[in-house]
């Protein structure tokens, strides 16, 4: 009865751990986290002082992440509403952009690898953004052709949007991201 | 109280196991988590070890929706160098053109970041780095002429192997190929090779 116990122990201790650990990396479970609006940022990822969770979940995944005066990298699952992003829902980015050299908007799957769309575009640079007659911009993700800044988001197929700031002067601090210096994320019409 | 049974409260004879089972977990979910970058198979190295032989500069075939890194920004366009400082120092040289981005990151052997910088780190648009272990800056300071500065930025590198991920922005698809030739133009390789 009580080897019975201790194997029983034993099992079920084991089981519980990888599971907890499988958990963290795949949901990527990491401290230091930034949040500012939608837009979560894993910062320290790109230092020396990754955490041992950051590390686990980047080796697990095989990313590469680009370091912190190279950049910084942003993620958002869910709209400015806080509800997650729908695929038969189309969105707006628009407003301020913190101050980069570059900066680039992407759609990408929600494990991170591109997505099947029309004319292969994935994303925005800086560079190649229309913008309106004062400098403002606005993307539009949306299923079917949209004018000005059309992302392309595949039908039926979960996304999630990523900026990156390239060079740009909030490397040094990053506590100065706040919600009111990132782009919104706000839900247009859904079909 | 009809818990008792024999003098013993019941309530509480699973408590043991509940602990030891609850102790168990923590220890491995604690040792599993530190271990996965050791032991994780498709981590950044092994990608980087299957598309690129070691001391030389390759450029990464661009990602489709079956292929590529996770989360990498499909704007840009990648080089790998990777090295193995056991065979000796690792020297990366370019000429950079101003003004046009270019990510530099160095990987250890976990794919940590362990430095990186910008085009803008370049010096006249110059660049020349030269990655070393301890015992190798050493030797290469030993041999510095003494009233010169050493022109080269040396980092001493955390684990004997690793990858130098060069990235360069395509500001638009249609150039693209600027930005292949952008990293193609630089040079990586086994320092002292090539010279007399």
């Amino acid at each position: 009865m009580s080897a019975f116990k201790t194997l029983l122990a034993t099992v079920v201790g084991l089981c519980l751990g990888l599971y907890a650990t499988w958990y963290a990396v795949e949901q990527d479970v990491a401290f230091g986290n930034v949040r500012a609006g939608p837009w979560v940022g894993q910062l320290r990822n790109g230092t020396r002082e990754a955490d041992p969770y950051a590390r686990a979940a980047l080796a697990r995944h095989g990313e590469t992440p680009i370091g912190l005066t190279e950049g910084l990298s942003f993620i958002a699952r869910e709209d400015d509403a806080g509800a997650r992003l729908n695929p038969s829902c189309s969105y707006h980015i628009s407003g301020p952009i913190p101050p980069a050299r570059y900066w680039t908007i992407s759609l990408l799957s929600p494990q991170g690898h591109l997505l099947p769309v029309p004319l292969d575009r994935h994303g925005f640079t800086s560079a190649e953004v229309l913008r309106d007659a004062r400098g403002h911009m606005v993307i539009e993700i949306a299923a079917s052709a949209r004018p000005g800044n059309w992302l392309p988001a595949p039908k039926g197929r979960d996304f999630v949007v990523m900026l990156r700031l390239y060079d740009t002067a909030l490397s040094a601090n990053a506590g100065s991201v706040t919600a009111a210096t990132m782009p919104r994320l706000t839900r247009g019409a859904c079909a | 109280m009809t818990h008792k049974t024999r003098g013993r409260d019941t309530r509480f004879i699973f408590f043991p196991w509940f602990f030891g089972a609850l102790f168990l977990a923590g220890i491995v979910h604690i040792v599993s988590i530190f271990a996965m970058p050791w032991l994780a198979p498709k981590d950044a190295f092994a990608r980087m070890a299957a598309a690129a032989p070691a001391h030389q500069l390759i450029l990464l075939p661009d990602p489709t929706p079956q292929s590529g890194a996770p989360y990498d920004d499909p704007a840009l366009v990648q080089g790998v160098c990777r090295y193995d400082l056991s065979q000796g120092r690792l020297r990366l040289r370019a000429m950079l053109p101003p003004d046009e981005l270019l990510l530099m990151s160095f990987h250890g052997r976990q794919g940590q970041v362990y430095y990186s910088m910008t085009d803008r780190s370049a010096t006249r648009g110059v660049l020349d780095v030269l990655i070393v272990t301890r015992a190798q800056l050493d030797l290469v300071e030993a041999n510095d002429k003494e009233d010169e500065l050493p022109q080269d930025l040396r980092i001493i590198a955390p684990t004997l192997e690793g990858f130098i991920l060069l990235r360069s922005l395509s500001e638009r698809p249609s150039l693209r190929e600027e930005a292949r030739q952008r990293i193609s133009s630089m040079s990586c390789g086994l320092d002292g090779e090539g010279k007399p």
